[in-house]
């Protein structure tokens, strides 16, 4: 029952260091995940409609 | 007519919300795609492309439900339309956000799937990232059953073990195609992870050795963030093996860097490691400092678990330089805020803790100071009969420091 209270308190989110009552001196560090990126422009080339495109595009360059 | 200017009006809502979104600013980013996706289109291509910059944003926001919700969508929809790296990207983020919901079983089908597409396509960047999310999935995986124990790194079940060294091969698999196409950045990451993995996993020397390679990789970029990570996790591979001095090094070098960053948070962390790290080299007048440099930023931050963790730090600390009544200020504090947040564990290790100290500073009032030095004599004795080495070893040194034997007994 004492691991159970004291993964309890690991819920608790610490935002110094994580709760674990064994004294950890460690807080692990991960490096960020890689999400897969998709952009409108990827598609424009199979879009009918360069001109409009075209003009939204300059449209937002002359503001 | 009228489709077109909706048509033009969707794409130009979208192309400033991968504008805000680039720029940083994810929230103002989401109201755009929430807008062209109202406006709509009929092109399944660009909708793709905004459900995924959505479940993206909301990923970064961390509305991990929202970005499973998107993630979804741009799944169906690829697949419906027959895009296949479409269906792979789509894949992998879903795996990604559910290995953050902790949905573990159902991230790794959907990170298999974007490697085997990426392996049909022969699209080795892909490859690449799938395997390295793959890892990331089994990594998390081995990380959740091991919390629910209170196991240290080495010492674990084997559901655990095997989820990590499945994490470790991945990560393996990964390095050797992104050193194939030299992309260091990637190299960085996998090294950073795969680290981290063998910590886990007890092979403190192969954590250093990755750990080593990610700290020469973010020198090379002057990534002072990645920099810093790989600091501390050599500080804390370095606890394990016993080389306390050099732990504290790399501690202190964290220290350095997240004042430069300005990361209240991490400075706060470093503290707590180095007050650790001078407890378990035994001076602890350092470990004072460190501890109370932590707590000031704890109670900053109005981090009541941090300042709860710092006092129980403290009261050990004090404990064991004699200053029993410092001690006994400290242990009162900590059985305050444990029982504020609701720590159960916390408030019965404050409660013998300050039965300790009482009985003690009962003592030594009544009779006089020889008994507390008697008492330490007894601690000193037990040091002898645990000979274990490592991570373990240092625990019950801080153990000792608590007065009663017996008690330490119960509390194991």
């Amino acid at each position: 029952s004492q691991s159970i209270a004291g993964c309890q308190a690991a819920e608790l989110q610490s935002k110094v260091v994580p709760s674990k009552q064994i004294l950890h001196s460690d807080n692990m560090e991960m490096e960020p995940e890689t999400m897969e990126t998709k952009s409108v422009t990827d598609y424009f080339s199979k879009l009918h409609m360069g001109s409009l495109v075209y003009s939204c595009t300059s449209k937002r360059k002359t503001k | 007519h009228v489709r077109y200017r909706m048509e033009a009006s969707c794409l130009e809502l979208a192309l400033e919300g991968e504008r805000l979104c680039k720029a940083g600013d994810c929230r103002a980013g989401v109201s755009f795609f929430e807008a062209a996706v109202q406006v709509g289109t009929e092109d399944l291509k660009t909708l793709s492309a905004i459900y995924s910059q959505l479940g993206n944003a909301y990923f970064y926001l961390h509305e991990y439900a929202k970005a499973l919700e998107y993630h979804h969508h741009d799944l169906t929809l690829a697949r419906t339309i027959g895009d296949h790296v479409g269906e792979a990207k789509a894949s992998g983020n879903l795996g990604n956000t559910l290995k953050v919901l902790g949905n573990f079983d159902d991230a790794i089908v959907c990170c298999q799937r974007h490697l085997d597409i990426s392996r049909e396509l022969n699209d080795k960047v892909g490859e690449a990232r799938a395997l390295y999310n793959l890892g990331n999935v089994y990594h998390s995986k081995g990380k959740n059953v091991a919390c629910a124990g209170t196991h240290d790194p080495g010492e674990l079940p084997d559901e655990v073990k095997a989820a990590l060294q499945k994490a470790a091969d991945y990560y393996e698999e990964n390095l050797t195609i992104v050193t194939e196409l030299g992309d260091r950045a990637a190299q960085g990451r996998a090294y950073g992870n795969l680290g981290n993995t063998h910590y886990l996993l007890g092979n403190f020397r192969s954590a250093v050795i990755a750990h080593e390679q990610r700290l020469l990789i973010a020198k090379e970029f002057g990534d002072r963030a990645a920099e810093r990570r790989a600091y501390s996790n050599l500080g804390n591979a370095y606890i394990f093996l016993s080389e306390f001095e050099t732990a504290s090094e790399y501690y202190k070098k964290t220290l350095q860097l997240a004042r430069q960053l300005k990361d209240r948070a991490v400075e706060a962390q470093a503290c707590y490691s180095l007050g650790n790290t001078y407890t378990l080299l035994q001076d602890y007048e350092k470990a004072i400092d460190f501890h109370l440099r932590h707590l000031t930023i704890a109670q900053e931050l109005n981090d009541r678990i941090g300042e709860g963790r710092a006092c129980w730090s403290l009261g050990n600390a004090y404990t064991a330089l004699g200053n029993h009544d410092q001690a006994m200020h400290f242990a009162e504090k900590h059985l305050e805020i444990s029982r504020e947040v609701g720590d159960r564990s916390g408030e019965l290790t404050a409660r013998l803790n300050l039965s300790d100290l009482q009985m003690v500073l009962g003592l030594s009032y009544s009779i006089n100071n020889s008994m507390i030095s008697e008492i330490h004599a007894v601690d000193n004795s037990l040091d002898g009969a645990r000979p274990r080495v490592g991570r373990r070893h240092s625990m019950e040194n801080m153990e000792l420091m608590k007065l009663t034997p017996e008690k330490i007994q119960n509390w194991n």
